[in-house]
Parts: structure tokens; C-alpha cells; sequence
């Protein structure tokens, strides 16, 4: 496997979304590669820090458009660095941390002007989310599209729902709950199962 | 016996017809409050960038869940609602166990 594939895949294997076959497909990649085996590291925590703030707000639909185009520029701008320079990807994780750490305080300078109402801490929290997020996003995007995660952002709403939507609105509404049946319905079952063997089974 | 037939029949079309009355008929979109409009605009959003088939089976999904007695409906959303409450280890950790269980089965 090359590092290009072990980093799209990292988000969801975080995630515990990665299907058995490529998360062990990645796991032996990572344990052969320093490189990988950190930027993975980096990409939990970023994703368990993110996870972990308990607060959410609504972000202007502009922000969140002028913070994606930005986080995209960056992406675009790296993926150029690396495929100019091999070296480059030694300072890969750095680069993406910095590229986090950018997008956060462009958020929060964006909108100074626009949500002074809310309390500072507030909106740190949920544009630094927002930016996880849209960081996320943006490296899956490379490979494939993946389930959002549990972000709340504003939408403009139409004025009209498009026809699929306006005949059956509560399956939209309830499509968490649909994309996860399963697992809902064996909850318990789930919770309930042991992983004592669990190495075992993470190599098989 | 014929009788017999016919009302055992009938106990099974009035029962059927009771449990689905029980169940809240689906709202339109204009009742939604405006919370709810704003999750199914998101989620639809997202349905949209789905594959066809996937949609497809969304859409199965969606008939047997609402095919589900209110109880069982009600459950499955309690349970999605302490998945939801899960930290990310904790739910890398279903995860696992979910490919666990599903691998026994």
C-alpha cells in the first residue's frame, strides 16, 4: 500500500468506519511506516480533540463556503509541494496540523464581525469543529465520499423542498437512525460482545 | 371450517389494520418544525451524494423501519441517541465489536 491510500483511509478507520480488509490492509502499512503511523496518530488526536468539545453553534453558510475554499487552496497547494518535491513529505503532518491550526484562526477572524453576539469560547469551538470537519472532508474527498460526521452548519433551507424530499421528509429526517439500522436494532447485542480476543481478531 | 377460516381472516386483517393506526402517519413537510426541516435539508444533502443503490437501500430501510411498531421505532432512536453520545473510542470500540459480532453470526 502506498501513503497516499494509508491517508485517505485514516479518517474512517479512526472512525471505526473502515471496512476489516482495508483496516488491516492499513495497519500493516502504518506499522511499517514511521511517516504514517504518525500523521495517523496526528489525525486521532485532531478528530478525538474535535469530537470531544461538547459545544456546537450555527457558523454562517459564507464562513463555512469561504473556510472550505480555503481549506481546499491549502489542500491543492500541498498535494502540488509534494508531487514537485519527494522530501516534501517528511514535513507532511506538520503541514497539515498548520493547515488546522490556519483554517481555525481564519475562521475565528472571518467571523469577529459576524457573530459578535455569541460568546467567544462558543464560537472558537464550534468554528474549530467546523474546520476539523471540513478537514476531514477534505481528505476523503480525495478518494471517496464518506458519511458526514455530527457537524451542524447552517444551510440555507429552500424556499420549495425538492419533490423527493417534500413526499417523504421523514426519512431524510431519519436517515442516521436508517444508515445505522442494524446496528440500532442489535445495540445491545453489539455493546454486549467481548473483544478478549480482539488482536487476534484485528490481525485475521 | 370455512367459518373458522374466515374468521381467523378477519381477526388478522383488523389486528393488521389496529397496529398500523397506531403508528403515527408520516408528516408532511410543512409540519416539520423548523429544526426538522433544517436535519432533513442536511441529510437529504448528503443523500444526494450517495451511489444509486445505496439510496436505493436507504429507501428499503426506510419502508421496514416504518413498518416497525412505535415501541421498536422509538427504541432504535434511543439507541441512536446513545451511539451518539458514545466518545470517539468509544465508538471505535462498537465498531470493533460490532465487526465482531457480525462476524459470529
Amino acid at each position: 500500500m502506498r501513503c497516499r491510500r494509508a491517508q485517505r483511509w485514516m479518517v474512517a478507520t479512526v472512525d471505526g468506519e473502515l471496512a476489516p480488509r482495508r483496516r488491516r490492509m492499513l495497519e500493516g502499512h502504518v506499522a511499517s511506516c514511521p511517516e504514517c503511523r504518525r500523521d495517523l496518530a496526528g489525525t486521532g488526536a485532531v478528530l478525538e480533540r474535535v469530537a470531544g468539545l461538547g459545544m456546537e453553534c450555527e457558523v454562517p453558510s459564507r464562513l463555512e463556503q469561504a473556510t472550505l475554499r480555503r481549506i481546499r487552496l491549502l489542500a491543492a497547494a500541498e498535494e502540488e509541494r509534494t508531487a514537485a518535491r519527494g522530501w516534501w513529505t517528511v514535513f507532511r503532518a506538520p503541514a497539515l496540523a498548520l493547515a488546522t491550526a490556519a483554517v481555525a484562526i481564519a475562521a475565528v477572524v472571518l467571523t469577529r464581525g459576524a457573530g459578535d453576539r455569541l460568546p467567544v469560547a462558543s464560537r472558537v469551538v464550534g468554528q474549530r469543529r467546523v474546520a476539523a470537519e471540513a478537514l476531514a472532508r477534505e481528505r476523503s474527498r480525495m478518494v471517496a465520499s464518506r458519511e458526514g460526521g455530527a457537524v451542524r452548519v447552517a444551510k440555507n433551507i429552500p424556499a420549495e423542498p425538492p419533490p423527493e424530499l417534500a413526499a417523504a421528509p421523514e426519512l431524510f429526517m431519519e436517515l442516521p437512525i436508517l444508515r445505522n439500522l442494524e446496528k440500532l436494532e442489535h445495540f445491545e447485542a453489539i455493546r454486549t460482545t467481548t473483544l478478549d480476543d480482539g488482536g487476534a481478531q484485528s490481525n485475521g | 371450517m370455512k367459518r373458522v377460516g374466515f374468521i381467523l381472516l378477519l381477526v388478522c386483517v383488523l389486528g393488521g389494520t389496529a397496529v398500523r393506526a397506531q403508528q403515527p402517519p408520516s408528516r408532511p413537510w410543512h409540519e416539520l418544525s423548523p429544526e426538522e426541516q433544517q436535519r432533513a435539508w442536511e441529510n437529504y444533502q448528503r443523500y444526494q451524494q450517495l451511489p444509486e443503490h445505496k439510496q436505493r437501500s436507504l429507501g428499503e430501510r426506510y419502508q421496514r423501519f416504518q413498518a416497525l411498531p412505535p415501541q421498536e421505532q422509538q427504541r432504535l432512536r434511543q439507541n441512536y441517541e446513545t451511539y451518539r453520545g458514545f466518545d470517539p473510542g468509544q465508538k471505535q470500540e462498537f465498531g470493533q465489536k460490532y465487526r465482531r459480532w457480525k462476524s459470529q453470526r
